[in-house]
């Protein structure tokens, strides 16, 4: 009796291998031509990577790319952990980081500027005047009122509500914090002293405030709040248009007030990028030159140099195509990036052979 | 013999992973308690200090320049949307389960049953996206303005201004949808199984056929009553996700009125766990261990409250009784 059960469980078990190990073999047969890269992090490079995504398959149908909009905090810790290939960062990571981890790699892959948006009923179809000392007064809540003398003072001949201003901050570790708070620090001494900036910071309380999830949260908080106030990276140039929100003119170092724009942000770019080191980790938030944007920076793939062979092989591919055609006017317009200059591609390029 | 013992092993298992649980949460935030001392349940500053600048030693623990950790915004936003889910959904739970177990004809009550417990399968993720997508905008343009010009009027804590609907309020509706199903299923059961004889008793000595259920059906159901209430508890103050979605995760500050954000602390662990990783001395993660060992002291401190309330009420009872 019980050899019987016996025979017949090996013959259902023989046949379950079999069926199993058709199965595999179909899947490996998959496997076999394709390397698999995890790309996880910053909602800001987001958009960027879903067009890069389908276009680079179809010249490298070998590699399967799966992209994620994490925050950029996700994306540096996971590409640490070696979760995911390739992190996704609108921020560098700090000196004491590096030294925990010498072995990540901060490469830029384009540049990218942030927005500050906001949803003033009858006024979001102008452009309202705002500075980075009027922002960090608002944001540690020393000006309540979109009619407050200072906001009035940067906005002459607009008629501005007496309505509480609601701020919006971003909840999760995010590159878009980081640059704003380095906007917010390098202009504006006390909010340096105070609250300094990072990928997050420690917000001052302000009652009313709001916490929201990566750059579409951002977008959908300050749509369904009226007189609030938010900072969206240019990527969701599109969706703030399709929100009917309005967008900000910033004061640069030079004291002009500028909007994003490739002109803009081109100016700044120049003034910044022969400052580069050879690691790449600089910030360049609030450059000189009257017609730079303040609010830009290099948009970093986060990368651990030590890889299997055959994912090294596909990381490099990728990046050095993203540095080339990615960098191309097709993709940049459509996000509202700007391509790296040649000196910079160059130390990129550098940092990209470091992986193998 | 065998069986048994096996029998032992399983049941023997569950006391031993609660305890690991609170033992490896009491070790691993061992620091972080040393660090922040009493001050990290009376504080209103969660700061990770300064995540770009170099480590540094303060009280003999390697931290960034600036850290600071206090949670009291997020005891408060814990205990208070909790309470209020519980004053939402107790008795509107009780009102459904009564309706289920008396009101509706019984061809209809096991149809109508079974959609009440499949409530209670729904994930809460899924209660989340339903509050950020409907009940946000629909709070913030219609129910916050009219309670500000109505209650506002006589409650402080109900006036103005209305916010932008990601609020205190809308947490705590969003966990009363989630936990009113646990109040209404357990009790129905409870009130269906209740034996015929006492109602027919009732009924027989003149009551009502409302009164028959409000003097004695339900006071024999109360027992069920609290236990469901104790699980429907549990839920509120651990519940992560749909909180996360739609309390605007308030920072550093205790709410003002009742339409202004709040945070909890199980939603803050989700969102601040990614940040937190990014210090270098560890110290964030491990107060982040600190907020879950916190919430695990508070559970069963409410919990152990509600029991004693409930020891204390039955004695009372029976003297009354008496």
């Amino acid at each position: 009796m019980s050899m019987k059960t016996g025979s017949s469980r090996r013959k259902t078990s023989v046949v379950l291998a079999a069926t199993l190990a058709m199965g595999t073999m179909m899947v490996s047969h998959a496997a076999l031509a394709q390397t698999r890269l995890l790309e996880t992090g910053s909602s800001l490079l987001y958009p960027l990577f879903n067009l890069w995504v389908p276009v680079y398959g179809k010249s490298h149908p070998g590699v399967q790319i799966t992209t994620q909009s994490t925050g950029s905090g996700t994306g540096i810790s996971e590409a640490v952990s070696g979760i995911a290939q390739i992190g996704a960062s609108d921020a560098y990571m700090s000196n004491a980081q590096i030294k925990m981890h010498p072995a990540i790699l901060n490469i830029p892959l384009t540049i990218s500027s942030q927005m500050i948006n906001y949803n003033v009923p009858g006024l979001n179809g102008r452009h309202l005047r705002l500075s980075g000392p009027v922002l960090a007064d608002m944001y540690s809540g020393q000006i309540r009122y979109w009619d407050a003398p200072a906001v009035r003072e940067l906005n002459p001949g607009v008629r501005l509500p007496h309505k509480q201003i609601v701020l919006i901050h971003r909840t999760d570790g995010s590159g878009d914090t980081f640059i704003f708070s380095q906007y917010l620090s390098f202009s504006t001494p006390s909010w340096n002293n105070s609250v300094g900036y990072g990928t997050t910071i420690s917000w001052p309380a302000v009652q009313g405030g709001i916490g929201a999830e990566g750059n579409p949260g951002m977008v959908n908080a300050c749509k369904g709040t009226p007189y609030s106030i938010a900072y969206i990276g240019i990527s969701f140039k599109q969706a703030i248009g399709k929100a009917g929100l309005g967008e900000a003119m910033l004061k640069n170092r030079a004291g002009r007030f500028v909007l994003p724009a490739p002109k803009t942000i081109g100016a700044a770019v120049r003034a910044m990028a022969a400052h580069t080191p050879a690691d790449e980790r600089i910030s360049l938030v609030f450059a000189p030159g009257a017609e730079s944007y303040p609010i830009i920076n290099y948009e970093y793939a986060i990368v651990n140099a030590n890889q299997d062979g055959k994912t090294a092989g596909a990381v490099k591919e990728f990046f050095s195509w993203a540095l080339s055609h990615g960098n191309s006017p097709y993709f940049m317009k459509q996000v509202g990036f700007v391509p790296l200059p040649p000196a910079i591609v160059k130390l990129s390029e550098a940092q990209i052979a470091k992986i193998h | 013999m065998k069986f048994r013992a096996w029998l032992a092993l399983v049941a023997g298992i569950l006391p031993v992973i609660l305890l690991a649980v609170v033992l490896f949460l009491a070790f691993y935030s061992e620091q972080a308690i040393h660090f922040n001392g009493w001050g990290f349940v009376v504080r209103n500053t969660w700061n990770l200090g300064n995540l770009y600048m170099d480590p540094i030693t303060r009280h003999g623990f390697q931290v960034q320049p600036g850290a600071t950790y206090g949670i009291l915004f997020l005891i408060v936003g814990t205990l208070l949307s909790t309470f209020l889910a519980l004053l939402f959904a107790v008795p509107v739970g009780i009102g459904a389960a009564i309706f289920l177990a008396e009101a509706i004809p019984s061809h209809l009550r096991t149809w109508i049953s079974f959609f009440v417990e499949l409530l209670m399968a729904i994930p809460s993720v899924v209660f989340g996206l339903w509050g950020y997508v409907v009940v946000i905008p629909f709070l913030s343009r219609h129910l916050f303005p009219l309670l500000a010009a109505t209650l506002g009027r006589l409650i402080p804590f109900f006036a103005g201004p209305t916010g932008s609907g990601y609020s205190l309020l809308t947490a705590s509706i969003v966990l009363a949808l989630m936990i009113v199903p646990i109040i209404a299923a357990t009790l129905r059961d409870a009130l269906v199984s209740q034996p015929v004889s006492l109602r027919e008793a009732a009924l027989g000595l003149g009551a009502t056929r409302f009164e028959a259920l409000w003097k004695v059906i339900l006071p024999g159901a109360r027992k069920t009553l609290i236990g469901a209430t104790f699980l429907a508890l549990g839920r509120a103050l651990g519940e992560t996700m749909a909180v996360l979605m739609v309390s605007g995760n308030a920072l550093n500050y205790l709410p003002h009125n009742i339409y202004d954000p709040i945070s909890t602390m199980a939603a803050f662990i989700v969102s601040q766990l990614d940040s937190a990783l990014q210090d270098p001395t560890g110290m964030a993660v491990r107060s982040l261990a600190e907020i879950a060992f916190v919430l695990a002291i508070i559970s069963v401190i409410v919990n152990g409250l509600a029991r004693l309330l409930l020891l204390v009420w039955n004695n009372g009872q029976r003297t009354a009784a008496v």
